[in-house]
C-alpha cells in the first residue's frame, strides 16, 4: 500500500495523474479534491476561502509546468484552453524548469499548511531531484546560479543567452 | 537580500514580430494590475505582518511576481525586437517607439507611467491579505481580456500560465486570511490590528 507521500513523488517524477484519485482525503471525509474545507460556524462580516486539503493528488512536473499549477483541484483554465505542452519540454532546461516549478508549488502549499509532513517529504524530495537537474544543466550550458560559476573553467556567468533571449539553451 | 536565477519561471519562446500585440500586454508589464505592482506591493507588505508564515508567503509570492515581471518583458522584447519601421507605424506603436524606441518601458496599455497608486499598503493583515486576493483577481482578468484579444500561440502559452498562477496566489492569501481569522477574538475579529496593537 503506497502512503500518499509515495503516491506524490511517483507522480512528480513523471507519473500521470489518475482521475478521482485522492489518496490524501480520508475515507470519512466526503470532499473531493476539487473541495476545501471550511468552518461550520464562523464569524459574520468575514471572508473565508476553504483550505486545500492535501498536496493530492498532483500533476507530473512537466504538466504541471504546462498547466501553471501542481495541483488539479487548483486547474480552473478559461474558456477549459490550457497547455498541452510548452517551448522547452523533453530539453535539460525545460526538465530543470519543471522541477523547479514544482518546488516553488510546494513552498506557496507549505507557506499555509506548514504541519502537512507529506506535503515536507515531497518538497525535500523534489529539492534533490531539482538540485541533481540543476547539475545537469550547468554542465552543458553554464551557470545558472552563479556560485555555479566555481565549476566553470572561465568566468562565464556574464554569457548569452540571457533568459529572455531563446536560444540555442534550449539544446535545440 | 536577493539573487538572480539565470532562467524564466516558464519559457518564452515567441516567432512572429507583433507590436500591436505588445502594446497591450504590456500592462501586465506596469499597468494598474501588473506584475511590478503585485511584486512591490506584497514584498512591501511583509514588514507589518503580525505573523512569521505568512511574512513568508508575501517573500516568496512577491519573488515569483518580480520572476513574471521578468516573463511579461520577455514577451514584449520578443514580439518587438525585429519590427520594421512600416511594422511600427502600422501598428500604431510609433507612440511608445518615440519615447522608448524598442526598450521596455514599466507603462499601462494607454500610457500612463507605472504608479505605486496602483498598489495598496494598508498596514492592516486583514485588510492586506483582502486587498491581495482582489489583486490576484484584477490580474486574473488582466489575462483574461489579452487571451480574449490575442491569437498569437506562442503568446497565449505564457500567458496561460501566468493566469492559473493568478488562482492559485488567490487560494495561498485566502488560506492565510483564513488562518489570520481563526487566530483572532471570535466575538468581534475587529476588535484590534494585531499588526499594530499587539
Amino acid at each position: 500500500m503506497m502512503s500518499g507521500v509515495d503516491i506524490l513523488l511517483s507522480i512528480i517524477k513523471g507519473g500521470k495523474l489518475l482521475e478521482n484519485n485522492t489518496p490524501n482525503v480520508k475515507p470519512d471525509d466526503n470532499c473531493g479534491y476539487k473541495y476545501g474545507y471550511l468552518n461550520s460556524c464562523a464569524p459574520l462580516a468575514t471572508s473565508w476561502v476553504p483550505m486545500q486539503q492535501a498536496s493530492t493528488p498532483a500533476y507530473g512536473s512537466g504538466e504541471a509546468l504546462n498547466r501553471g499549477t501542481l495541483f488539479p483541484g487548483l486547474d480552473l483554465p478559461f474558456k477549459n484552453m490550457y497547455n498541452k505542452t510548452n517551448p522547452y519540454a523533453g530539453t535539460p532546461l525545460g526538465e530543470l524548469m519543471a522541477l523547479q516549478f514544482v518546488v516553488q508549488e510546494l513552498k506557496l502549499y507549505l507557506d499555509t499548511h506548514k504541519d502537512d509532513e507529506e506535503a515536507f517529504k515531497a518538497l525535500k524530495d523534489a529539492i534533490a531531484l531539482e538540485k541533481e537537474g540543476r547539475l545537469r544543466y550547468v554542465k552543458l550550458y553554464g551557470p545558472i546560479q552563479f556560485d555555479d560559476v566555481a565549476d566553470s573553467e572561465t568566468y562565464n556567468w556574464i554569457d548569452g543567452p540571457w533568459p529572455w533571449e531563446y536560444a540555442e539553451r534550449t539544446g535545440k | 537580500m536577493f539573487s538572480y536565477v539565470k532562467s524564466l519561471q516558464y519559457p518564452v519562446k515567441i516567432s512572429a514580430t507583433n507590436p500591436a500585440l505588445a502594446k497591450f500586454i504590456i500592462s501586465q508589464y506596469g499597468g494598474p494590475d501588473g506584475e511590478l505592482g503585485a511584486s512591490l506591493r506584497y514584498l512591501s507588505q511583509r514588514y507589518s505582518m503580525p505573523y512569521p508564515e505568512f511574512k513568508g508567503l508575501l517573500t516568496d509570492i512577491g519573488t515569483e511576481e518580480l520572476g513574471h515581471f521578468e516573463m511579461i518583458a520577455s514577451i514584449i522584447h520578443q514580439l518587438t525586437r525585429k519590427m520594421s519601421m512600416e511594422e511600427i507605424k502600422k501598428a500604431g506603436f510609433d507612440t511608445y517607439f518615440v519615447d522608448h524606441t524598442a526598450g521596455i518601458y514599466p507603462q499601462f496599455a494607454s500610457g500612463t507611467p507605472w504608479t505605486a497608486a496602483t498598489i495598496g499598503v494598508k498596514g492592516d493583515v486583514i485588510t492586506d491579505l483582502t486587498e491581495d486576493m482582489a489583486a490576484e483577481q484584477k490580474a486574473r482578468t488582466t489575462y483574461d481580456n489579452i487571451l480574449r484579444l490575442s491569437d498569437d500561440p506562442d503568446v497565449n502559452n505564457v500567458i496561460k500560465f501566468l493566469r492559473e498562477r493568478e488562482i492559485v496566489h488567490f487560494q495561498r492569501f485566502g488560506e492565510a486570511l483564513h488562518k489570520t481569522m481563526e487566530r483572532l477574538d471570535q466575538k468581534n475579529v475587529y476588535a484590534m490590528n494585531p499588526s499594530f496593537d499587539n
